[in-house]
């Protein structure tokens, strides 16, 4: 620091002193900020095959580059009875070596330069990514196509891939927090459906390095392709490379354009459900039948979410079951955004066993609250102000940004979303918030599922008397564990 | 020292350059009352990350309040004489209430406890053992408790921050330090100078003894509840003898339910003075604007003159190798801990290095975590032998002491105990012939590349500020890179030599819980390799 600053604040120091501190923070005031929500045009490009490409050059960060192809595809693509196929094939891209280079070889070239080239597949997309410095990208780049377009799946990093696999399937009832969302994926989607369905053992065991390849070849479509990059770079520059690399990319034989994420066709049966664990704690989790974003009223759901459940300490499940009750370390809501279909408004805990019955009339309590009166305004007012106010923060980093856009623009969401998106939530009134409650919160139509110790989940807590069958009038069911291998009901 | 000096030189200028780009500029700068102030101008988005720490973990505890300085975390958030109550007079004197029926009650269960001691009851904290009057003191409580909740304005200090933008609001303990962090609008700044200083200034610890009940929960998330967990605990205070490094962060189950808010008062009194405490802004604004804003709002708070008592007790040579055999619910392991250094000590940098070649530096993850292909661990025990599904060391410095430890999950087939020899002669090995001088390049490069990836962001920034300022200052920070680029094999050789003496070791060996109950004793592992 120089001089001159050290002078110029020790005689603000001397005039700030001079003045009392405001008594409440209400009597602050601030400057106006003023933020403009980024626009993907800004940072949206086409490769000559129309591969979109969202780029972000950052020229005064670190001499850092980060770039991620992204595909259509996945876990819902699985052939019946090799389920688990995408997953393997996500996490092989990178690790099965090339055509040319085996596994260790790639690994060799990466560490010289302490790059590194990732990849994973999940439900429906996956990635392919590299981080590397600016001065190594054109070396790491070429092994980065290498692998996206001829990889190796070599067969003794696949096996090794199955046998971790495999020992992971084993793990599976070891935890509440496993068991509980795979059965709640069950009883949502069914077990047709991708999101309901899991790899078993055999499974497993029957998927080959002919199934990966045929996987990558059918997801090798430009159509299915889509290219992020940020950090520092020239955008003209690296979008020439890009044009001269991927944007040559044809659809091979094999190439299919992915198709539509199925709907789930599975009738839910609103219940309340148990399935036996000895455990400490249970987990508690729950499900409504929510909406899309594209909904008319999300904004009025969002809301009413945020204040339920979705907007940490701010929230009245929080404020009710862990403050107040200090039943759970955290309770919390989520409403989903529904890519692809209906989203669920969801929500779970983690509680004492006699707790558990105790905990939903709480949450049901505050959700019967939302429906039957209109929020105070002061209410409405903090839950809009958080969202509007820390919009910004959304948006912090260049990274951010195109990851965003190129998200969005994967799932179908319109371009223009964001902009006047704080208009929108500003416009929502309690009246609103009360008609999305009603709409979703409809006690008729939830799933609700605890694993722990069955038999004092379901007696419930005697401080606190009713037993969970009290609390919906809902058929209360067991479900068995499941064989961790062969998802078979245990005994 | 066998090592050419050409290539040392050549280390050191390829290092220089990019260095120099790591460290954005650091503003530093003291108030009178000793609290240190650090400031990030970076103008990327208009929010700022804000954050203050103080010197303060778990490693300040003592039997019998372990777990404190993580339950004062969550106190910090319960409010001041102006946040968080409609009536500030009438909650003060239900503080008071609650702490008097509160000291009964206590003595009560000091009685209990004695019956317990004899074996007359077998649980002193059994709601079916309460004498009547402990249920009518309980009773009582619960209504003064009642009166109060009616005053209280939960959770408001959240929900002010919430309200005007602020986002990751939140707060976290270590061993060694605690801090309280915020993400702010720009145009915010004097609004968290405001609230974090009141905090400081006028805390009041409401809802006290409810929140231990939170904690209790927390804990059988966190720990009890996942498979391991209570045995990872174990192993921990097996490793730990003598050390306050012996106890979780989030402390026994005993002392979480029995602290009062008295110690909580003398704990915030000795360890969150100003001259204990340094605050950290990275973001958009001008340091010459704000520091008349930090100066005005926490210069107001007056400094402990006595200071922080040193934390006294060190960890003995440990005289004897120690084993732990559990039965749990989750894949069977083997994990090795070596006690070793602290984070600044001048072996730290050479023992991460020892890491880096055992354990891969770069390059792809390999499925099922922990380690990579590339290392010498995944090339040996993972690819070639096929004795293990993964293997991966790393090199953890502490603020007081550290350890080195080893990990591996034995392929099907293969028991634990057949992987720990392996493990051991990897590091026999480089004690015995060192590491290659392209492994060390390697491990440097990828030393570099971290620091880069944590440097992008301002959250990333205040972060490293805050590890920085917990265990020194952040001008180590400075040195670090220095150090690490200073490496040579023959350290790594020497620290693989020092550190792995069999009676330096605690084992944990895990096997799974069986559906017909626990497997037998296993077999005593295979004779080691001497390391010396």
């Amino acid at each position: 620091m120089t001089a001159r600053i050290v002078l110029a604040l020790i005689s603000g120091l001397v005039f700030a002193q001079a003045q009392a501190l405001p008594s409440r923070p209400e009597a602050l005031s601030f400057q106006p900020l003023v933020f403009q929500a980024p626009k993907a045009r800004d940072f949206k490009a086409q490769l000559r095959n129309g591969i979109p490409a969202y780029l972000a050059p950052d020229p005064t960060g670190a001499p850092v580059i980060r770039l991620t192809v992204s595909w259509k595809g996945g876990g819902f693509l699985d052939p019946a009875g090799k389920e688990g196929l995408a997953t393997l094939f996500g996490g092989q891209l990178a690790q099965g070596g090339t055509a040319t280079r085996t596994p260790a070889q790639v690994e060799e070239a990466l560490e010289q330069t302490a790059a590194s080239i990732t990849s994973g597949c999940g439900d429906t997309s996956g990635t392919l990514s590299l981080v590397c410095l600016e001065k190594d990208f054109e070396s790491t780049f070429e092994l980065f196509l290498e692998l996206l377009q001829r990889p190796g799946f070599a067969a003794d990093r696949l096996e090794l891939a199955k046998r971790s696999q495999r020992q992971a399937m084993e793990r599976r009832n070891d935890a509440v927090t496993s068991i509980a969302p795979a059965e709640m994926n069950r009883l949502l989607f069914g077990e047709h459906h991708h999101l309901g369905r899991e790899a078993t053992a055999a499974g497993l065991a029957s998927i080959t390095r002919e199934d990966l390849q045929a996987f990558h070849n059918r997801l090798l479509h430009p159509a299915n392709l889509m290219v992020t990059a940020s950090g520092k770079f020239d955008r003209k520059a690296l979008l020439a490379r890009l044009n001269g690399s991927l944007g040559r990319l044809k659809a091979a034989a094999g190439a299919q354009v992915t198709p539509k994420v199925p709907t789930p066709e599975h009738a839910r049966k609103p219940g309340l459900y148990v399935v036996d664990k000895a455990a400490p704690q249970a987990m508690v989790s729950w499900a409504f039948p929510g909406l899309r974003r594209s909904d008319p009223e999300w904004h009025a759901a969002f809301v009413m979410n945020q204040i339920l459940g979705g907007g940490g300490f701010s929230s009245r499940l929080t404020r009710t079951i862990r403050s107040n009750e200090g039943l759970t370390y955290g309770v919390r809501t989520a409403l989903g955004e529904g890519p692809h279909f209906r989203g669920d408004l969801a929500g779970s805990s983690q509680t004492s066993n006699k707790s558990v019955a105790y905990l939903l009339r709480l949450a049901l309590g505050e959700m019967q609250k939302l429906k039957e009166a209109p929020v105070p305004e002061a209410d409405l007012k903090l839950i809009k102000d958080a969202i509007i106010e820390s919009f910004p923060a959304r948006w912090s980093g260049k990274a951010a940004v195109v990851n965003t856009f190129a998200g969005e623009a994967q799932t179908g969401w319109p371009e223009d979303w964001w902009q006047d998106y704080r208009q929108k939530i500003q416009a929502v009134t309690a009246a609103d918030v009360q008609k999305a409650a009603r709409r979703l919160l409809d006690s008729s139509q939830v799933v609700i599922l605890a694993v722990g110790r069955a038999a004092e989940i379901e007696a419930g807590d005697p401080d606190h008397p009713g037993a969970l069958k009290d609390v919906l009038p809902l058929p209360l069911v067991r479900l068995p564990l499941r064989d961790p291998l062969t998802l078979q009901p245990l005994k | 020292m066998i090592r050419p000096p050409a290539l040392t030189l050549l280390a050191a200028v390829v290092a220089a350059a990019p260095l120099a780009a790591q460290l954005p500029p650091v503003k530093e700068h003291t108030l009178s009352n000793g609290m240190r102030v650090l400031l990030v101008e970076r103008h990327d988005d208009p929010t700022i990350a804000c954050g203050w720490m103080a010197r303060v973990g778990s490693v300040n505890e003592r039997p019998g309040i372990t777990g404190l300085a993580h339950l004062f975390e969550h106190m910090m958030f319960k409010g001041t004489k102006t946040i968080g109550t409609r009536n500030a007079n009438r909650d003060a004197e239900l503080n008071e209430a609650q702490d008097r029926v509160q000291a009964q009650i206590r003595e009560e269960m000091d009685r209990l406890r004695d019956r317990q001691r004899r074996g007359e009851i077998a649980n002193f904290q059994d709601p079916a053992v309460r004498t009547p009057r402990l249920q009518q003191l309980l009773d009582q409580f619960d209504a003064l408790v009642k009166e109060q909740r009616a005053l209280v304005v939960k959770d408001e200090i959240w929900t002010i921050y919430a309200g005007a933008g602020g986002t990751g609001m939140n707060a976290s303990t270590s061993q060694d330090v605690t801090q309280y962090i915020v993400t702010i609008p720009a145009n915010k700044l004097e609004l968290w100078a405001w609230l974090e200083s009141d905090r400081l200034a006028n805390p009041v610890f409401r809802e006290f003894y409810s929140e231990r009940n939170v904690v209790l929960e927390e804990r059988k998330q966190t720990l009890e509840s996942r498979p391991g967990g209570l045995v990872s605990e174990a192993f921990n205070a097996m490793t730990w003898m003598a050390h306050p490094y012996h106890w979780q962060i989030i402390g026994w189950p005993s002392d979480i339910s029995q602290v009062t808010r008295e110690q909580a008062n003398e704990f915030f009194a000795t360890y969150y003075a100003p001259n204990n405490i340094t605050a950290i802004l990275v973001g958009d604004f001008k340091a010459d604007q704000v520091l008349p804003v930090i100066e005005r709002y926490f210069g107001r708070i007056p400094a402990n003159p006595k200071g922080v008592p040193p934390v006294i007790t060190q960890e003995p040579v440990q005289p004897a190798e120690q084993r732990m055999i559990a039965f749990v619910e989750t894949s069977p392991s083997v994990e090795v801990a070596f006690k070793t250094v602290a984070g600044l000590h001048r072996d730290a940098p050479a023992l991460q290095v020892l890491a880096s070649a055992l354990s891969g530096s770069g390059g792809g993850m390999m499925r099922g975590g922990g380690g990579r292909a590339s290392g010498r661990l995944g090339k040996s025990l993972v690819l070639e032998q096929k004795a293990a599904l993964n293997a991966s060391a790393f090199s953890r410095g502490q603020k007081y002491a550290g350890t080195f430890v080893l990990r591996a999950t034995p392929a099907p087939g293969k028991r634990p105990e057949d992987v720990e020899p392996l493990l051991y002669a990897e590091v026999a090995r480089i004690a015995k012939e060192g590491i290659t001088e392209a492994e060390l390049e390697r491990a440097k490069n990828a030393y570099q590349m971290a620091q880069f990836a944590r440097m992008d962001n301002n959250v990333a920034i205040r972060s490293v500020l805050t590890a920085a300022e917990s265990a020194g200052t952040w001008r180590d920070l400075e040195e670090a890179p220095k150090r690490m680029m200073a490496v040579t094999r023959e350290d790594v050789q020497r620290v693989a030599r020092q550190y792995f003496a069999q009676e330096n070791r605690s084992v944990l060996i895990t096997l799974r819980k069986g559906k017909g109950g626990p497997r037998t004793r296993p077999n005593a592992p295979a004779v080691t390799p001497e390391v010396k």
